[in-house]
């Protein structure tokens, strides 16, 4: 395992400069950053038998914040650290959202301006993590639109890469249409929905 | 399961009471039921069945059983839309073959095809009920089926069900849909609650109190325990529970990321499902036995929302690899794709159990129900608003359809049949409830 874990931390720079290199905000790049991570043996709820869980996977992601280690029924302690809860992350006024055309996952020309100083702002906190909630509008159903949020937050991601934010500072979710932040059925409405907000946490 | 004994008349034959029906009967004798002429004077193209209240034998019945048990038999009969149902009628004493055969010449003369007569006896460990269909078409009122069922004291609206299901049997040579669980999402307290209830709307139990977002409840089709979304650990993560068992629930997929969307393979061996690990949504089959994640689909956009064919051999699911979000078939290894739906924005497909049609959910302005056959034929709409009709879940049987509408007050679990007609709220469903999953016959 530790020479596993050796041999990752050599890797994830590298993953992370080759985000820098490919990484593109209008058409998320995601297939050089991407490798599976399992996250599940510190966050079962309960006991399960080794069947259930997810498969070993391979090294890394730029996305995890830590190591993740192949899932075991094996108590917490057992494995490094998942990403941080996000109840965890806090509000920080300096980081201002950005928002997305209806089922659309590009970020617009006047949004990357917002994103640039979210940007500066984490390198110039360089001892904080962030969360990027990824959310969507009430049209539309819900699975799909836990998919379109985890683009959109993805998107997100990625352009913050692109301007030198080190992907292992990030983490993304996705709450789809369940946590709108305006109720009214109409486009001023559902515009301030899709969203990607900002949550940060001190290392 | 005993062999289905076909009803002594065919279809022709039916038609043909119906027509005759269709003329005011001559004046039935004095005794027969005012009820029962009332819903021949009706006159649909549905077997009349008459369900005296159910006789209750070997102990005191101070809950009620005989009206109430046979209440929910009637409603599941009349649900089955099989059958026209006469209710209400005391219950026939025990023991007491000329009383029955009496209450029978009645009916029959009032225009019923068949009558149920069902014995209940509770006992301490547990409720038995015989039932017995009589075929009043034929000269010697002909007893064509009889069967014995046993359920735990507390469930004794299961009786009920099941005894509902073996008529149906009998009459389609296909169980009905009456002994199932409806799950779905419940919205509680600012938090979203899986919770199960009878097909029909009662006891609504809850499955999930973890107070935070859980989706997508989907039934195994052993019926034991449902694959659903939850963030009860702060992310999205798929897991399983069992819903009628002490057992803990099992984390099934915990990968950064999404974890959405499942869907079981017919055999139950397997979990389709959504997972964005590898950098955005691709549909996975997880191997329960091995717990090994195998990928499908391989493409930037999104692809989402698996629903298996019922022979296992294909999956269809959603993309937005054109563009806009359709349905898309595949083999169950990712070959051979093909694109399901032209224009629009449709997601939620749902593979029925025949296999001969999708259901999913089209948005134009707002949200409603099609169809489709698999082949991309047949396409037919269901729902026409108004509000939004959507997440729609098949019966086992395949004859009903349940979907979630926001056409009244809030979200509310409706059902209707496959072609569309006959849509209704679950009565007593719970208010704010949406996506449900019918279960599969209960075990």
């Amino acid at each position: 395992m530790s020479q596993r874990r050796g041999t990752l931390h050599l890797l994830l720079p590298l993953l992370a400069l080759m985000l820098l290199v490919t990484g593109c905000p209008k058409r998320p790049a995601t297939t050089a950053a991407s490798a599976p991570a399992p996250t599940a043996s510190t966050v079962a709820p309960a006991p399960t038998p080794p069947s259930m869980q997810p498969a070993p996977a391979a090294p890394s992601t730029p996305s995890s914040p830590s190591m993740a280690a192949p899932a075991t029924p094996a108590p917490a302690t057992a494995a490094p650290a998942t990403p941080p809860r996000p109840s965890e992350f806090a509000e920080n006024a300096n980081l201002r959202d950005v928002y997305f055309d209806f089922d659309k996952y590009d970020i617009r020309p006047d949004d990357a301006k917002t994103l640039d100083a979210n940007a500066g702002w984490l390198k110039s906190n360089a001892n904080n993590l962030v969360l990027i909630e990824g959310h969507c509008d009430e049209r539309g159903t819900n699975e799909y639109n836990l998919a379109l949020g985890e683009r959109r937050a993805k998107a997100t991601m990625n352009y913050l890469v692109s301007q030198g934010i080190q992907a292992n500072r990030i983490t993304i979710i996705s709450y789809g249409k369940e946590r709108p932040v305006c109720s009214e059925k109409n486009e001023a409405c559902w515009q301030k929905n899709r969203r990607a907000h900002f949550l940060v946490k001190a290392r | 399961m005993s062999t289905p004994r076909r009803f002594a008349f065919t279809f022709a034959a039916l038609l043909a009471a119906v027509a005759l029906l269709l003329v005011p009967p001559p004046a039935a004798r004095s005794q027969a039921p005012d009820v029962l002429l009332n819903v021949i004077a009706g006159g649909a193209k549905k077997l009349n069945l008459f369900v005296p209240d159910f006789t209750v034998t070997g102990a005191p019945d101070p809950a009620g059983l005989s009206r109430s048990l046979a209440e929910v038999t009637g409603n599941d009969l009349t649900f089955s839309t099989l059958f026209s149902v006469v209710s209400g009628q005391p219950p026939l004493p025990a023991g007491n073959p000329d009383a029955m055969q009496k209450a029978w010449t009645d009916a029959a003369a009032a225009g019923a095809h068949a009558a149920l007569h069902v014995v209940v006896t509770p006992r301490s460990d547990r409720v038995e009920g015989e039932m017995r269909l009589y075929d009043l078409t034929s000269p010697q009122l002909r007893q064509i089926a009889t069967k014995k069922f046993a359920v735990v004291p507390s469930e004794p609206r299961r009786l009920a069900h099941k005894i509902a299901d073996e008529v149906v049997f009998q009459f389609t040579g296909e169980l009905g849909d009456a002994d199932t669980k409806i799950a779905f999402v419940a919205l509680r307290a600012g938090a979203k609650e899986i919770y199960t209830m009878d097909y029909d709307g009662a006891a609504p139990v809850p499955l999930t109190a973890n107070q935070s977002i859980n989706l997508s409840p989907r039934w195994s089709p052993d019926a034991r325990s449902l694959a659903f979304t939850s963030y009860m650990r702060g992310y999205p993560y798929l897991y399983r529970l069992f819903a009628f068992e002490r057992r803990p629930v099992q984390l099934l997929a915990g990968f950064l990321g999404i974890n959405s969307s499942p869907a079981w393979s017919p055999d139950g061996r397997q979990v389709a499902l959504t997972l964005s690990k590898d950098g955005n949504p691709e549909i996975y089959v997880l191997t329960l036995a091995t717990g090994a994640f195998r990928r499908l689909t391989t493409n930037p956009s999104i692809d989402t929302e698996p629903t298996w064919s019922p022979t296992g051999r294909e999956i269809a699911f959603v993309s937005d690899r054109s563009g806009s979000a359709q349905v898309y078939v595949m083999d169950a290894e990712g070959a051979n794709l093909r694109r399901l739906t032209q224009s629009g924005f449709n997601t939620q497909p749902r593979w029925s159990p025949k296999g001969d049609t999708i259901v999913y959910t089209s948005r134009q302005g707002s949200h409603d129900l099609w169809a489709v056959a698999p082949d991309g034929s047949a396409l037919r709409r269901l729902t026409t608003g108004p509000g939004d009709n959507e997440s729609a879940a098949w019966s086992p049987s395949g004859r009903h359809l349940a979907f979630q509408s926001n056409r009244l007050r809030g979200s509310k679990v409706f059902t209707m049949l496959p072609d569309g007609s006959e849509q209704q709220p679950i009565a007593n469903a719970p208010a704010d409830s949406a996506s449900p999953a019918w279960s599969p016959r209960l075990p």
